[in-house]
């Protein structure tokens, strides 16, 4: 077995125990589980307030971004779309397909059931056709969670999951999300042609 | 007592002279305040039918010409307010099957205890504390339920048409039924079948076998499932004249259909609340006021509604309860139960219930994403519950969606 295929057990470990619940409880209550603890992680999340937009950026840059601190860098693509090149579970899903060659059964259905409307993803701006892959949903309301604990010039921030993409290239766009804010379709998609993930960043007034 | 009473007027049925003449003496003894009319058959009885307003009947079985039981109904169907005690020399099981199907009151086995017939004549004229008349509406279920909270012995007949069917209660539990041909569960389950009616319920002196143990929220939830199984789908639709309701049960019952009856003493009136408990769930508009609907069954404490994710989408809950952890366990509780019956090839799971110590926990699914939770005590009546639960399930996925 050469280096690239050394399995990540704790990666599948956690692919497994998804299965298993979703074997015992049903998707919509692993799918609940999981985000619950998403949203239980971003609680420890200590709430930070940046003077201004421009130190939102400036912090995403310096990687002191909580949301950095979880995803890495994302890239701002003007009016408050924002794009991240890398999924934070992509190096653990082409480990499990080097090792496996396919994810384990049960994960479309699981995408499926994070994909619909439900009070959760409405809560969090997630899913509704965004979600991907399985692990969308820890990340997406993950995210939406901490940008719960950041300020800009002391005002709320709130996140909207307009896409994201597949290891495979599809692409899964949030046209409720995307509707919403009124960014472009276009733009989203453009987005996502270089980067795995794009949302849109709100400041309330 | 300041207040003078009505007499009450018996008709006694009987081609014996003598047995006529022995039961007008005797029965008026020990102040039964009644006016006693005679008649030598069932023809010369319908007469005095028509033209007296008789409260019971008295008869005897075997006459010339119109039997006792022809006369029987003959009377339930001209006269369905007058009560009707059969007496006969010759008692069969058969007879007193039919006699009671087709809406006698007792059935008396000649010779008899002079006594035991005046008491018998006493409890079915008595309305002093009882209150008589229709309520519209009302549910089969319902009515059992009534019975089996005030721990009635008592029958309660059931008319749809040409199908009758009697159910017996011995202290609230329900211990024997006849349909047809039809004895016990089957008999009570073909009854429960029966979409609308008439229902009356009265005391009986003699039980014909005990055929039925389980308890009644047992037989209610199970009647409930062969009619889903059946696409039935109804427990309601009754009208309900002649069941005695008094004060104690009244105050026991929960629900909202009966609320306004135990306002008065008066015996005669008439409920449209069937239209109204119509009107009342057109108004619940918020999910509060149909989660409240379980919340006002005594011994329920909590009820929620929780996403098929274990979110809580609302809840009227007693203080000390977290909700939002309701609802993460009660989405693995449903959803481990779903996936048992998926993979034992159950179905779609209609309700789970687990029961503990100090009482259970009902869960039920509302719609395609939603779960209902009920909290009860352990005194908390679980055939209640669960009607809530067939009744309001529609309304609250409605109320719910998003």
């Amino acid at each position: 077995m050469s280096e690239g295929r050394i399995l990540d057990i704790a990666h599948i470990s956690f692919l497994d125990m998804i299965k298993v619940m979703i074997t015992m409880s049903g998707a919509a209550s692993a799918k609940g589980a999981l985000i619950r603890n998403a949203i239980n992680t971003a609680e420890k999340i200590k709430e930070v307030d940046y003077a201004t937009f421009d130190d939102f950026l400036q912090a995403i840059e310096n990687s002191t971004n909580p949301i950095t601190q979880v995803e890495g860098k994302a890239t701002h693509q003007g009016e408050f779309v924002f794009g991240l090149a890398n999924c934070p579970f992509g190096p653990s899903i082409k480990n499990y397909m080097g090792v496996f060659e396919k994810l384990p059964e049960g994960y479309a259905d699981f995408t499926e059931e994070f994909n619909k409307p439900s009070k959760v993803t409405e809560v969090y701006r997630v899913g509704e056709g965004a979600g991907v892959s399985p692990f969308c949903s820890v990340h997406q309301p993950m995210r939406s969670a901490i940008a719960e604990k950041i300020l800009i010039g002391g005002k709320k921030i709130k996140i909207y999951q307009l896409g994201c993409k597949a290891g495979s290239g599809k692409k899964g766009l949030a046209d409720r999300w995307i509707a919403e804010t009124g960014v472009a379709r276009e733009v989203v998609d453009k987005t996502l042609d270089n980067h795995m993930c794009c949302y849109y960043l709100k400041i309330i007034d | 007592m300041g207040k003078k009473e009505k007499l009450k007027k018996i008709l006694i049925v009987d081609d014996e002279e003598d047995m006529i003449w022995s039961l007008k003496r005797n029965i008026n003894k020990d102040r039964l305040h009644v006016e006693i009319f005679t008649a030598g058959s069932g023809e010369e009885a319908l007469n005095v039918l028509s033209s007296n307003h008789i409260d019971l009947v008295l008869t005897d079985i075997k006459m010339p010409g119109m039997s006792g039981l022809d006369l029987l109904l003959e009377v339930k169907n001209r006269f369905p307010y007058t009560l009707v005690i059969i007496m006969t020399a010759f008692p069969s099981s058969e007879f007193k099957r039919e006699a009671l199907l087709s809406g006698s009151l007792h059935f008396i086995e000649k010779p008899f205890d002079i006594k035991e017939l005046r008491n018998l004549i006493r409890q079915a004229l008595r309305e002093d504390n009882v209150f008589k008349g229709t309520v519209a509406g009302v549910g089969l279920a319902d009515v059992i339920q009534i019975n089996g909270l005030s721990r009635s012995t008592t029958l309660l007949r059931v008319k749809n048409g040409e199908q009758l069917g009697i159910i017996y209660f011995l202290e609230g539990q329900v211990v024997h039924a006849i349909c047809g041909d039809l004895e016990g569960e089957e008999a009570f389950f073909k009854i429960m079948e029966f979409k609308g009616g008439r229902l009356d319920s009265m005391s009986y002196s003699d039980l014909p076998a005990q055929t039925i143990d389980l308890p009644v929220e047992a037989l209610i939830i199970e009647a409930a499932r062969k009619m889903d199984e059946a696409g039935f789908g109804h427990l309601s639709g009754y009208e309900c004249a002649d069941v005695d309701l008094d004060d104690e049960i009244v105050q026991k019952m929960s629900i909202p259909e009966f609320r306004g009856l135990n306002n008065g003493s008066g015996t005669d009136f008439n409920l449209t609340t069937g239209a109204q408990s119509v009107n009342e769930e057109d108004e619940m508009s918020s999910l509060k006021e149909v989660l409240s609907e379980f919340t006002k069954i005594p011994g329920v404490n909590t009820a929620c509604l929780v996403g098929r994710d274990g979110f809580l989408l609302d809840s009227i809950a007693i203080a000390g309860i977290d909700t939002e952890m309701i609802g993460a366990i009660a989405s693995n509780g449903f959803g481990a139960s779903e996936s048992m019956g998926k993979q034992l090839g159950k179905g779609m799971m209609s309700m789970s219930m687990i029961e503990f110590a100090n009482g259970p926990i009902m869960l039920a699914p509302v719609g395609d994403d939603a779960v209902l939770v009920i909290v009860a005590d352990k005194d908390a009546n679980l055939g209640m519950i669960r009607l809530k639960i067939k009744k309001y399930a529609g309304k609250i996925a409605e109320t719910a969606a998003m």
